[in-house]
């Protein structure tokens, strides 16, 4: 009866993780058993998970995380310092939306993958470079999310503090804050997936450490398991980031709790 | 009775870019005395809710003048409170910090709006359900919220923009019957807006029947109806007597301009 209840009790959890488990599990017994294995080509669980604790242990493993977090981390700062002030601004003045609306959304329509060897010709192969590239990439989800987010704000909740009394900096932090809250931890959870895009595309160009650099010298010399390391960590790397950020949003907007918040 | 509202030959003209002006009020003029309870109907887009705004402080009539007690409405005040038809609850805020809220545009002290809040939501039948979020209650308890909210400044003048128009029918016959209460013990001056013919006839002192397009007054008619009243009085050939009366006037209106 106990394995029962634990089971009910976290069914989520397990059924999830019993997914993985089963992908791994057929993957191993395929290239064991029935599909011979040639390295050059393909690689299965064990051999990465042996990959894996060389590179933690003794290989460049944290080096590389080290390196890549850190432009991520400008790039994506940046994004959030200059993004929300900049949407905020467009969602409150009409002129300001008119005039960048239209270059801001060309801009976010290409894909600016394509500028990336242009930004490594101008910054460099280094932070620089890269930390523009996923800052250009982040920062569109912050404008438009908070530019969305303030003009969502309701106008009855508007006459509300207006009729008892509210100046207008009453509003902006009575109603227009609290109603842009949810756009900017939507466009949080966005910006964290193109800002890893932006992170590995720079380091895929040119530079000389890094996980996408990583990634890309281990698949050009055909050492797959080291290879698979490097995205494995960069996946888990992704869903931790947006982990955090549910957790984030529920702690700042507990209102919301009543709505399915994915 | 003292003269508290008085609105003298009020006029507004909306004027949309691209499309038709409309005249929401023309020649309004009406006097509300102190503590009196009045009902406004008439048929949708009459400017019974633009009537509300202008007194609330929200829009500037184009003529005329709007007063209370003998002073000319310039903006929102503190002596004018409105509990509004969809609650207008501000979904981020618990129950206690939406009743808190005219307190501390107000800026009055923690402790003290605190205290207040807690009286009112106790009043209003909301003990237990302080941290709530509006989300979690029933449309009748957002606007027991709504209620409270607006009594918590201690308003002279309550407004009402079909307060209860969102309800099913049975809390809404019991939000009358606690409306009566809270008025009956408060003294406050009531503008009520209703498309419930019953509904005004029921609370109210008079019942305000306009017209539309241009929005005027069309009668008014004075509800003798001995107080307090209840629901069984609802039953009294009286009242039905009372509410065909308001029927007759206000049927020309819905029926001339389909």
């Amino acid at each position: 009866m106990k394995v029962k209840e634990y089971y009910e009790e976290h069914q989520r959890a397990l059924l999830g993780l019993s997914s993985f488990i089963f992908l791994a599990a057929a993957w191993e017994l395929l290239l064991t058993y029935v599909v011979p294995l040639n390295p050059f080509f393909f690689t299965k669980p064990s051999l990465i998970a042996i990959a894996f604790k060389e590179q933690a242990l003794g290989g460049n493993l944290w080096h590389n995380l080290a390196i890549s977090s850190r432009a991520f981390i400008w790039g994506f700062s940046f994004s959030v310092v200059i993004g929300i002030p900049l949407g905020a601004v467009m969602g409150w003045r009409r002129r300001v939306e008119y005039a960048l609306d239209p270059f801001l959304t060309a801009l976010y329509a290409s894909p600016l993958v394509a500028i990336a060897p242009l930004l490594i010709v101008v910054f460099g192969v280094g932070l620089l470079g890269k930390a523009v590239l996923v800052f250009l990439l982040a920062v569109f989800p912050f404008i438009f999310n908070t530019f969305a987010g303030v003009k969502s704000a309701d106008p009855l909740l508007i006459n509300v503090v207006r009729s008892f009394g509210g100046k207008e900096r009453d509003l902006y932090l009575k109603v227009i804050l609290p109603s842009t809250l949810p756009y900017i931890a939507a466009g949080t959870r966005l910006a964290i997936g193109r800002g890893l895009v932006g992170i590995i595309v720079g380091e895929f160009y040119a530079a000389s450490e890094g996980i996408g650099f990583a990634i890309s010298q281990a698949g050009d010399t055909y050492r797959l398991p080291e290879m698979f390391v490097g995205i494995i960590v960069l996946s888990l790397v992704a869903v931790l980031l947006t982990e955090v950020m549910r957790k984030l949003e529920i702690t700042l907007a507990p209102w919301r709790a009543g709505e399915e918040i994915r | 009775m003292t003269t508290c509202i008085q609105a003298k030959n009020v006029g507004l003209t909306f004027r949309p870019k691209n499309r038709e002006p409309v005249t929401a009020l023309n020649d309004f003029s009406l006097e509300v005395g102190q503590g009196e309870f009045v009902s406004i109907v008439g048929p949708s887009g009459c400017g019974k809710s633009t009537f509300l705004n202008i007194l609330l402080g929200l829009i500037k009539p184009d003529t005329g003048l709007m007063q209370l007690n003998g002073a000319r409405i310039t903006g929102p005040g503190q002596d004018r409170a409105m509990v509004f038809q969809e609650f207008g609850l501000l979904p981020w805020r618990t129950v206690l910090a939406n009743v808190e809220l005219g307190l501390e545009l107000k800026g009055v002290e923690f402790s003290i709006r605190r205290h207040r809040a807690t009286e009112l939501i106790n009043m209003a039948g909301l003990a237990g359900f302080e941290n709530h979020y509006p989300h979690e209650l029933s449309g009748g308890m957002k606007q027991r919220v709504g209620l409270a909210r607006a009594l918590a400044t201690d308003p002279e003048v309550l407004l009402m923009d079909e307060p209860f128009a969102a309800l099913d029918a049975q809390t809404r016959d019991l939000m009358q019957a606690e409306l009566l209460q809270v008025w009956d013990r408060t003294k406050k001056t009531v503008i009520f807006v209703t498309h419930s013919i019953e509904e005004a006839a029921y609370l109210s002192d008079r019942v305000v029947i306009m017209s539309a397009r241009p929005g005027r007054i069309k009668q008014i008619i004075k509800v003798q109806l001995p107080r307090p009243r209840d629901y069984e009085m609802r039953l009294s050939p009286e009242f039905n007597d009372l509410k065909s009366r308001i029927w007759d006037v206000l049927k020309e209106e819905l029926i001339d301009k389909k």
